[in-house]
């Protein structure tokens, strides 16, 4: 009895893969959207398991800080004192200052240093670095330092070189000891605001006390590092720190770990690729289980013979269903396995391209045994799911009632030739294919909804794109009018006449100054730090749009506010804000004038006049907008640096093809992810439209025995597909829309606002792509109608 | 070799010459029909008999040009099928045959009289659909599906559907064999009438050797060669059938 059994079960075995490579065309399509989906499963999720064990072994190795409290000045005894508090592991205190740096050989040209201090003889307790290249400082040094990796980098400095120092217009030059990795820099962010900064301007490196005090002037600190121990009340921590630190000095800004810059940047593209991780595999899921009912439907259809023969001659309900349920835990477990062999190896080439990209200090690639078990069952679950349904059905068919042949399908007019009667007046070439709609609905809904997915994917995608591209016009285009800008250090702001001054160069068609003010903002519970940035009423060189898109200026009537306030200060126009500024002792209050599109940065914007009250009354300016004439665009920068105090001068044309490079990433996802979208879509379309003409094969031969050319039966298979498509778009769209909402709530930050936008073009190039999709899908069904063997075909049983 | 009927030139709608049909199967080669000649007036009713693998089915595959023989040369109606390109046969089936299947293959979708207009709007000159209907006797049913049809309702259906394009000739293929005796007599004595009354040219294909009894002539074939060819000089009445 077992070898009987072992015998059958060899038998159906040979079966199956016979069946399976008779219909080697569908198997294929259905397996590769189980592939697809489970691919991309493996490589977003894999990638991301790997992406974050590589961040939180990077932030633990080097003791990234739990929170920072800036300060304004303070005594090195001050860390001891907050050492003391119960429930801190450690505190570093250090100086962490923005000063001009100039390049050797380049002196002329500066970049805004960030210049932060670590200890000569021992590493820091607290925000450590991690050594590249080079060696750390040895006790004692004060003429050399480290420069963080990206900045590096960018100016190809190594160890061994110098770096100039501007201090209060006195130049020290630095030897570079190191070139370092740093948990607070891995994305380098100049600030919350300048979240996309440029290495062409923006650079940090790490000096000793010793070297600081020799730039300063001064010993004492402005910042300092806390961690915390594990399972302490960070909160009460931080206000017993604030507590203890308002008696000597004044509090400027606390940034908890999630509010740190670098790590809200990173955090971001993390959340966002799990994200995607699971959406995205989802829809592919789905759609591969219809896909794989319709397959399998199909094949318990057209082996009703068979089956009924199998049981006739003693076949068990029980072998009948496990023989059919294998055709899809054959599609599941081969799209699973392959799926998640694909995935891995893509997750690594995911882990790497982006590693490479941000330079972390520590790369943890590992086997992520969890998204592996999860894709394998990702992938056989929703097959064997969608395969139980026909498969039960074969097995409870009866034996005589398998092997007869099959009544017509039934007909019926439609509710839509009911209403309008001349529908039914229409050539067959039009009421065929609609009838044949509602002919087998369920599987007309099916390819409806891989439609749907497919063109949400597809959409997704392309708002993506369209999204980046108008931040990007946005910025720099509308937005930011100037073609360079003048940054003054801190310590050597000059006076507002500046502007009349550079006005009068050749090489300047237009100057605009700007007031940036580092200032806290308050509305009830809530409060901010970012700058308040003051204007001309008048500014053309930096223009303001309201969150409806209308140009509007600063004005007397109140501050504006960038569009992510409303929702952090929680905020409405007509409000009154209380604004903290270190220039002056009274906090001054302003009426929420309007809120502004403003893709990078948060800020308030105020005319020049409100900006230099908050600044202590002083009339002077921080930067200088420039409208430079063409011919000069190449030697601005030269005779920028000329001005006595200008850190830096950044030319737009530089930070457009920064913030590109660092969008290049999303973006190029963001193709794949669209061409995941087209895929699934051929996948679907080409799997139902060749079910439904090969089970129509019989009624395709007779039209053509009946004298229908060829190009009319084209026709009507293309008219029903494009029917079928048409209404998959209608829901398709909006889902792609609602889906894109959803997942641009990851981009809604202060640090950068993401618009969704999707050009009008954008609907119509992605329905154009779908209908391209659809009409590739079905030229394999077609060629097989044009060599259909006519005299062999009509004697089959259509159904 | 059986003695062939040859019937006057000007009278001839249909010639085989010398037709042979070889098909490879695998490894085998199958002769399905060897050095068929044949003559058949116009408004003949002619049944081709024979048992399954004879050749019947691939003589009419043939000659309704979904087929292209191995050999020789088929002329219908002054046409010579083996001179025309995939376009050509659409055409020659469009205007010149009727088709009758066995498996009635009426499209699902489309009511009695909609399958008919499926066909009758391929040629120019096309016979009202509710008349062919009269003709099978199904005017009242014109608004059904296939579906709501009976076996012999669907077969008279797709009888009509091959007249209705006015073809000189009617191909049917086992027309009987998927009703029941009554309908089937019923089927045939429609073909008959046809035949008389529109002057058809019908070749019936069945495996029923009583069937025969009804044609004017009668051809017999076995393993690919005609066995028999005569004249039925007293062709009987379908109702008269007893099988």
């Amino acid at each position: 009895m077992n070898r009987l059994k072992r015998i059958s079960r060899h038998r159906l075995r040979r079966k199956l893969l016979r069946d399976l490579s008779a219909s080697k065309g569908l198997f294929l399509a259905v397996t590769a959207v189980i592939i697809l989906g489970v691919m991309f499963f493996g490589a977003t999720s894999i990638g991301y398991q790997n992406l974050k064990q590589s961040y939180d072994y990077s932030y633990d190795e080097l003791r990234f800080a739990d929170f920072t409290i800036k300060v304004k000045e303070a005594p090195v005894e001050a860390v001891e004192e907050l050492e003391s508090i119960e429930g801190v592991a450690s505190v570093t205190g250090r100086v962490n200052a923005d000063i001009a740096l100039a390049l050797p050989g380049a002196e002329s040209k500066r970049v805004l240093a960030r210049v932060i201090t670590l200890p000569a003889d021992n590493r820091p307790a607290v925000n450590n670095v991690n050594l590249e290249e080079g060696s750390y400082f040895e006790a004692g040094d004060s003429d050399v330092l480290l420069v963080e990796k990206s900045f590096a980098e960018h100016h190809e400095l190594e160890p061994g070189g110098n770096v100039i120092l501007i201090a209060d217009g006195r130049e020290t030059t630095f030897g570079i000891a190191g070139i370092v990795t740093s948990p607070e820099y891995i994305w380098p962010a100049k600030n919350r605001q300048e979240i996309l900064s440029s290495a062409e301007t923006f650079g940090v490196v790490f000096v000793t006390e010793d070297a600081a005090i020799g730039l300063t002037g001064s010993s004492s600190i402005n910042e300092f590092a806390f961690i915390v121990e594990q399972d302490a009340d960070r909160d009460a921590i931080i206000a017993e720190a604030k507590q203890r630190l308002r008696t000597n000095s004044t509090i400027m800004d606390v940034v908890p770990r999630e509010d740190q810059p670098s790590n809200t940047a990173v955090s971001m593209d993390l959340e966002e690729m799990g994200e995607f991780s699971e959406v995205f595999p989802l829809l592919f899921l789905i759609v591969g289980a219809l896909a794989t009912y319709i397959f399998l439907t199909r094949i318990v259809h057209n082996q009703r013979p068979q089956i009924g023969l199998m049981r006739a001659i003693g076949y068990t309900r029980r072998q009948v269903l496990i023989h059919y349920l294998s055709f899809a835990l054959t599609i599941g477990v081969t799209g699973a396995i392959v799926g998640t062999i694909a995935g891995y190896l893509l997750s690594e080439v995911v882990t790497r391209f982006y590693v490479g990209i941000l330079g972390l200090p520590y790369t943890q690639i590992q086997i992520q045994w969890l998204p592996i078990g999860e894709g394998l069952v990702l992938g056989i679950i929703p097959c064997a799911i969608a395969g139980i349904i026909p498969a039960y059905a074969a097995s409870r068919l009866s034996p005589a009632e398998a092997m007869r042949i099959p009544a017509p399908a039934a007909g019926r007019k439609l509710l839509l030739e009911k209403v309008f009667p001349f529908l039914t007046r229409m050539s067959s070439v039009w009421k065929i294919p609609l009838r044949n709609i509602f002919r087998n609905r369920r599987r007309s809904l099916y390819t409806i909804i891989g439609v749907t997915f497919g063109i949400s994917l597809i959409l997704v995608s392309a708002a993506f794109i369209d999204s980046i591209d108008y931040f990007l016009n946005l910025q720099f285009e509308r937005i930011q009018k100037y073609d360079a800008q003048m940054v003054f250090s801190p310590t050597q702001l000059p006076p507002a006449t500046m502007v009349s001054e550079v006005q009068a160069w050749d090489e300047v068609d237009r100057a605009e100054p700007v007031l940036q003010v580092p200032v806290r903002l308050f509305r009830g519970d809530e409060e901010y730090t970012t700058s308040a940035v003051g204007l001309p009423p008048d500014s053309d060189l930096y223009r303001l749009y309201s969150t409806a898109g209308d140009r509007v200026n600063v004005s007397d009537e109140g501050i504006l506010l960038s569009g992510s306030l409303e929702g952090v200060l929680d905020t409405h126009v007509g409000d009154v804000i209380a604004v903290v500024s270190a220039g002056v002792k009274e906090v001054q209050f302003y009426q929420v004038a309007g809120f502004l599109q403003q893709p990078m940065g948060a800020f308030g914007f105020v005319t020049l006049e409100e900006a230099q009250v908050l600044a202590g009354g002083q009339s002077v300016i921080s930067g200088l907008m420039l409208d430079v004439h063409p011919d000069y665009l190449d030697s601005i920068r030269e005779k920028a640096y000329t001005v006595p105090g200008v850190a830096s001068v950044e030319l737009t044309s530089e930070s457009n093809d920064k913030v590109v490079e660092l969008m290049s990433f999303i973006r190029n996802m963001m193709w794949i992810m669209l061409g995941f979208g087209a895929a699934l879509a051929l996948a679907i379309v080409f799997t139902t439209v060749t079910v439904n003409i090969l089970e129509r094969r019989p009624e395709i031969a007779t039209m053509r025995t009946l004298g229908q050319d060829k190009g009319r039966i084209a026709s009507m298979i293309t008219i029903e597909n494009l029917l079928l498509v048409i209404v998959g778009i209608i829901p398709g769209i909006p889902l792609g829309y609602l889906l894109a909402i959803y997942l641009f709530r990851l981009f809604q930050a202060d640090i950068m606002t993401f618009y969704l936008i999707v050009y009008p073009t954008t609907y119509l190039w992605t329905i154009a792509l779908i209908i391209v999709i659809l009409l590739i899908s079905q030229i394999p069904s077609i060629r097989h109608i044009n060599r259909l063997d006519l005299a062999r075909v009509i004697k089959e049983q259509s159904t | 070799m059986p003695d062939t009927i040859h019937a006057k030139a000007g009278d001839i709608v249909l010639k085989l010459e010398d037709v042979s049909r070889t098909y490879q199967m695998g490894a085998i080669e199958v002769k399905a029909l060897t050095g068929i000649a044949l003559d058949i007036t116009r408004g003949g009713f002619v049944a081709i008999l024979g048992p399954s693998g004879s050749g019947k089915t691939t003589l009419l595959n043939l000659v309704g040009g979904i087929d292209s023989p191995s050999s020789g040369r088929i002329t219908v109606d002054g046409i010579e099928l083996s001179a025309l390109d995939d376009k050509g046969l659409t055409s020659y089936r469009r205007n010149h045959i009727g088709f009758v299947f066995q498996f009635f293959n009426l499209i699902p979708t489309l009511t009695a009289r909609e399958n008919i207009e499926f066909a009758a709007e391929l040629v120019n000159a096309p016979r009202a659909p509710d008349d062919v209907l009269e003709v099978v006797g199904l005017k009242e049913r014109a608004d059904h599906y296939p579906s709501e049809l009976s076996g012999g309702e669907q077969q008279r259906v797709a009888i009509a559907r091959a007249l209705s394009k006015d073809p000189p000739i009617l191909l049917c293929d086992e027309p009987t064999g998927e009703l029941d005796f009554e309908t089937g007599k019923h089927i045939l004595s429609s073909m008959r009438t046809i035949n008389k009354q529109d002057g058809k040219t019908i070749l019936l294909v069945t495996h029923n050797t009583a069937i025969g009894e009804i044609a004017d002539r009668v051809i017999r074939l076995r393993s690919g060669e005609i066995i028999e060819d005569r004249i039925n000089e007293s062709p009987i009445d379908p109702q008269g059938l007893r099988w």
